[in-house]
């Protein structure tokens, strides 16, 4: 057996004082693992395997999704509900070599993935990727069969989080988390309290076909890329005053709101295949769909997002209007607005919508909501 | 020289089914000056074994004729610490604690101490004491420096040790390691999902899911359930061990 492991100091044999950190200098623990040795000359900047490597959080857009939203459990979840979590997890291991069947995030998720090839083909050593981590408060006895779907359905997935019930919002946070996609509108507003962009996520039947090769990602406009407040005008005081308000404001920039961060991930993205003469054939494209009007408090949000120096592919100023068969003519991936009204009309014409519990729309349900504007 | 008392305040474990844990002493009371016959305050390591002696009360409760218990003995091998040897004897009765027995022995000896107790894991702060414990064969691991809670057990398991363990020949210290898991993984079972006094989390730092994956099965096989997993596949490691505030973290390097 080899002698003393090198790198470590030789403590002195008083109270603590030799008290050698664990959790610090990862790489010593390298030292003795491996059958070759690796250099303990810091943290290495890249983890190589099979030819592809896994970015450091800080320099991926990083999108923790849960089990839930990534795969369809809905059987599995009435398994939890009606006969509680041991039959749930006897279920889960007698069902292991059974893949889950693709979620209303599946295809979000695949999309991601094929921007990242395009990504790699361009920038071979580059970390700014997007990284996909599932992130499920399910135990890990639920592991091997989680582990088994994402093999079944090639999806490259190989950082998790399985928190066995705790809270998985710290683990957020530890990933750098960019976008939360939950099945739990709790933890979705957990995560929002945090300053991490997050959504509900719905299972809905009708899903309509998307892209495989261009990630399209629509957004609303108020209380998701801006602040609630010009909804809270129009909350309290009508439409008029809504009109009025931001016609004074129109040189006022707006608030940010939740998914802005997201937006503008995505857009350093977008420049890096501007960058390389691949503006018309960005495999990311984004939407801004608003029930503002161009001519009027469409405005607003156009600086607004000008000044912020984020570009938007296309922005449709819906004036009040449904938003759905907009949404079906665009096919996104995904579509964040604050109101479960538009999230349902959006899942009705099979456009996957996720919820931002975001502001002031909030304190009122989805079915009183059936103004015009909105 | 080696000596060893045992605490008869505290009724002995079975010797062929206890889990013997040694922790120096050091790590369990921080004696500070000779303060002559003033009890001691309490080290990093008093809320795990705090979390050690509650599993054995869940055990007992479940069972109360369990023998698969954790066996607690301290070790104490430095000089200034064998001069407070009755301030440690009663510090531990003052503080009630289920230790069954003292080991005093220099500090060329310890290891041999730890042999001769049958310990099944040893803990310590200090790097260099569990190298050196694991280099003769008894299986060690770093006590979390931080102060970790005392309610439940939280043991995190570094997965990417697992799969080693089988792809070469076991030697002294890799049996060791394995049936201390075997034992803790019996020790589980003992419990439901929810609830349990102790919870075993298995951590992958390097590799992605795969070799998670084949972590998860490898300890299955060995009657070992994980509670929870986290695959880094690379991604810094210190974020999430805080977040897990484990007891102890059960790393393989220690034992080459």
């Amino acid at each position: 057996m080899s002698g003393q492991v090198k790198g470590l100091k030789v403590g002195p044999s008083s109270n603590g004082d030799s008290r050698g950190s664990w959790e610090e200098k990862e790489d010593q623990d390298n030292v003795g693992l491996a059958t070759k040795p690796k250099p303990v000359t810091g943290r290495r900047t890249r983890k190589v395997e099979g030819g592809v490597f896994f970015p450091k959080p800080e320099n991926a857009v990083t999108v923790a999704v849960s089990s839930r939203v990534l795969f369809r459990t809905e059987r599995e979840q009435k398994v939890f509900e009606q006969d509680g979590v041991e039959e749930y997890l006897r279920f889960q291991i007698e069902h292991e070599n059974e893949p889950f069947t693709p979620g209303p995030a599946f295809p979000f998720v695949k999309a991601l993935e094929a921007v990242n090839c395009r990504l790699r083909e361009l920038y071979p050593q580059s970390e700014e990727l997007f990284d996909i981590v599932l992130v499920t408060y399910n135990h890990a006895h639920v592991g091997i069969r989680l582990i088994n779907t994402i093999n079944h359905h090639n999806l490259f997935i190989e950082r998790f989080c399985m928190t066995g019930g705790s809270s998985p919002i710290g683990y957020l946070k530890a990933w750098q988390t960019n976008l939360y996609l939950s099945a739990d509108a709790d933890k979705v507003r957990e995560a929002l309290s945090e300053g991490i962009a997050a959504a509900t996520m719905f299972t809905s039947e009708k899903v309509t076909e998307v892209s495989e090769s261009q990630l399209r990602v629509a957004f609303d406009g108020d209380a998701v890329l801006f602040s609630d407040e010009s909804e809270r005008i129009f909350k309290a005081h009508g439409l008029d005053k809504f009109f009025e308000h931001e016609r004074d404001n129109e040189d006022t920039l707006l608030d940010h709101g939740p998914l802005k961060g997201f937006l503008e991930a995505l857009g350093k993205l977008q420049k890096k295949f501007y960058a390389k003469g691949q503006r018309l054939d960005c495999p990311i494209r984004t939407y801004l769909v608003t029930a503002r009007s161009a001519a009027s408090s469409g405005i607003r949000a156009l600086k607004t997002l000008r000044a912020w120096g984020l570009e938007i592919d296309e922005a449709l100023f819906l004036a009040g209007a449904p938003k759905g068969p907009m949404l079906e003519k665009i096919r996104p991936h995904i579509y964040f607005d604050d109101q479960m009204f538009h999230v349902e009309g959006a899942a009705e014409m099979g456009t996957v919508a996720a919820h931002v519990p975001y502001g002031i729309a909030q304190k009122h349900n989805a079915k009183q909501n059936s103004s015009v504007r909105k | 020289m080696v000596s060893t008392i045992q605490n008869t305040d505290v009724k002995q474990k079975e010797a062929d089914r206890a889990v013997v844990v040694a922790v120096t002493s050091r790590a369990v009371f921080d004696c500070g000056a000779d303060d002559g016959d003033e009890v001691c305050e309490v080290g990093v390591a008093f809320p795990l074994l705090q979390a050690l002696q509650r599993v054995n009360e869940r055990l007992l409760e479940e069972n109360p004729s369990e023998s698969l218990l954790f066996d607690v003995v301290l070790i104490t091998s430095d000089s200034q610490q064998q001069q407070q040897s009755s301030r440690i004897i009663s510090s531990t009765r003052h503080h009630g604690l289920e230790i069954s027995s003292f080991c005093f022995s220099s500090e060329e000896d310890f290891t041999e101490s730890l042999l001769k107790n049958n310990v099944h894991l040893f803990l310590t702060t200090d790097r260099d004491e569990a190298a050196q414990a694991s280099q003769k064969g008894v299986f060690s691991a770093l006590l979390n420096g931080k102060v970790a809670s005392s309610e439940q057990l939280r043991v995190v398991f570094c997965g990417d040790a697992v799969i080693r363990t089988d792809a070469e020949p076991p030697s002294a210290s890799q049996d060791a390691a394995q049936s201390f898991w075997a034992q803790l993984g019996e020790m589980r079972r003992r419990f439901g999902m929810l609830d349990s006094p102790l919870s075993l989390v298995l951590l992958t730092s390097r590799g992605g899911r795969e070799s998670c994956g084949t972590a998860l099965q490898t300890l299955r096989s060995r009657g070992v359930n994980m509670d929870e997993a986290y695959s880094l596949a690379g991604a810094p490691r210190s974020p999430i061990l805080s977040l897990l505030r484990p007891h102890f973290l059960l790393i393989n390097h220690l034992q080459d």
